[in-house]
């Protein structure tokens, strides 16, 4: 119930700050740059559009949304109420992967169509939206500043973007420890079949992926934020 | 309501203990101070109380139940920070219908509370369009929220005006009549004289000393009277033993005779109690 509660409250606070505001101009831009595609390059195009942005989007979103919560000194008050890191974590989760998964949607929609499996093209979006979120929340914790978070984030996220390299055969070498080698199968299916085995494999590498990023981000919110609660941050 | 016993505890990665060998019990329906200066201890043992710190050594039950093994009760609780922050681009009724949603039991009416800490008008109104004073009595106003039966206050009339501060401690007075528990830290020696039940002196660590302020300012005082008074248009002034005051006729006379401006008995204040047993300022 509270995780309902907070999920709806990180919806809100998104809106407030003008979040949804700022990704409809961006998926706008997108949607007018894949007009300009070569037919040729669009599917391609389009799927790195994907895992870059709406996928990737927890990445910058999740930490900004930290920022700005503490910057009000919200966390003190938030932590002496029954509300628990878990239900925290899951409803930003929640809350950036919908954000997610309607910017992924729309950039497909505009561009070459109905994905040719929504519900695949759906959780691999989902799945690495969550990650990313995660993966964020437990970089911005140690840093004080956007600048700080913002070049930390990308040290750490960097790795993740490797099996782009496979994509655009640059490297033919498949780096299947990678949860986001498993995004670009998924990522994929929105315009071919996958197999049973790639199916599988994705899932797994990515939820257990998920798993390690959220045993990870608690532990970091837990040591970093809810360790100083009281220490006096005025948010006034 | 609360019992602490032989509490020490010592921040991760420092060698000296910021609390050592506390013990204390708070009874029900009690209002007690944690008075120190910055630094004594004093936030550390409330947090360590509300659960915010574990790994302490000694006992610290709160409603029975000890706060290392099960962590406190949050829905039986309710704290306010001494910085009262909330969500700023959020209005005033918005901030608090979202943290009474997060309790499981009935919650207080947020328009009510609001009401009684003369924020009705500022229902509407975001947060960071508010006052320090009007935070104050917001953060108040949120502590109240899921009805606690302890309340943990932290400097509850900083920054508040003199007709606002009044009407704080009359609010915290109405909750000590309720059966509240109230706990109270503070630098403001006026303040815990006039809510608390029992203070208690904070310096290094340690409690110094546990006594209800009445008692403290009766027996560390000097247990005379001193008169102020005019003699042929000359302000002048004379001290009598408190003791036996009504049978001691130069006292009676000099009332009798001359135009008195002042009578004072002369009870220590809690500030200067606090130097004499601390040897230390409340900075």
């Amino acid at each position: 119930m509270r995780f309902i509660t907070a999920f709806a409250f990180d919806i809100k606070f998104q809106w407030r700050h003008g979040f949804y505001f700022a990704y409809a101009f961006v998926c706008a831009c997108y949607w007018i740059l894949l007009n300009y595609i070569p037919e040729a390059y669009l599917h391609k195009s389009v799927i790195l559009l994907t895992f870059s942005d709406p996928s990737a989007l927890g990445l910058i979103l999740a930490g900004g949304i930290l920022l700005l919560e503490r910057d009000q000194g919200i966390h003190d008050p938030l932590f002496v109420t029954p509300m628990r890191t878990r239900d925290y974590l899951f409803a930003k989760v929640a809350s950036l992967s919908c954000l997610s998964l309607i910017a992924a949607w729309v950039i497909h929609l505009t561009s070459i169509g109905i994905p040719k499996s929504p519900v695949l093209f759906s959780v691999g979006v989902v799945l690495t939206s969550s990650l990313m979120t995660l993966l964020s929340i437990s970089v911005v914790v140690r840093y004080h500043t956007i600048n700080g978070f913002i070049m930390m984030s990308q040290v750490y996220a960097l790795p993740l973007a490797l099996p782009l390299l496979g994509f655009f055969d640059i490297w033919n070498t498949k780096l299947y420890l990678l949860p986001t080698e498993g995004t670009l199968l998924l990522l994929e299916s929105a315009i071919s079949d996958l197999t049973t085995v790639q199916i599988g494999y994705s899932l797994f590498i990515l939820l257990i992926w998920n798993y390690g990023i959220y045993v990870w981000a608690s532990y970091s919110y837990k040591k970093y934020v809810l360790g100083k609660i009281g220490e006096g941050r005025d948010g006034l | 309501m609360i019992d602490v016993q032989n509490l020490n505890f010592t921040y991760p990665g420092r060698l000296e203990p910021t609390i050592h060998g506390m013990s204390f019990n708070i009874q029900k329906g009690e209002v007690f101070g944690f008075l120190g200066p910055s630094g004594a201890g004093k936030s550390t043992t409330q947090k360590i109380l509300i659960g915010i710190l574990k790994g302490y050594q000694g006992s610290v039950k709160v409603m029975d139940k000890e706060i290392k093994d099960i962590g406190p009760n949050y829905e039986r609780i309710g704290v306010a920070f001494e910085f009262p922050n909330f969500y700023s681009k959020f209005s005033v009724l918005e901030n608090l219908k979202f943290f009474g949603s997060l309790y499981a039991g009935r919650t207080e009416n947020p328009k009510t509370l609001l009401e009684q800490v003369g924020l009705d008008q500022a229902t509407n109104m975001k947060v960071s369009q508010l006052s320090k004073g009007m935070k104050m009595r917001l953060n108040f106003c949120r502590a109240l929220l899921n009805n606690p039966d302890i309340l943990f206050l932290d400097e509850p009339t900083s920054g508040l005006d003199p007709v606002n501060a009044q009407r704080m401690k009359e609010l915290i007075l109405e909750k000590r009549k309720e059966g509240k528990t109230v706990l109270i830290t503070t630098h403001n020696m006026q303040a815990a004289e006039e809510l608390c039940d029992r203070v208690a002196f904070i310096v290094d660590g340690q409690i110094k000393l546990i006594d209800s302020p009445r008692e403290l300012k009766l027996h560390k005082g000097k247990q005379r009277i001193v008169v102020e008074y005019r003699n042929k248009g000359e302000l002048m002034s004379a001290a009598f033993p408190q003791q036996g005051i009504g049978e001691n006729h130069t006292f009676l006379n000099l009332i009798k005779e001359y135009s008195i401006e002042t009578i004072h008995s002369q009870e220590a204040t809690l500030e200067q109690i606090f130097i004499e047993v601390t040897g230390r300022r409340l900075i």
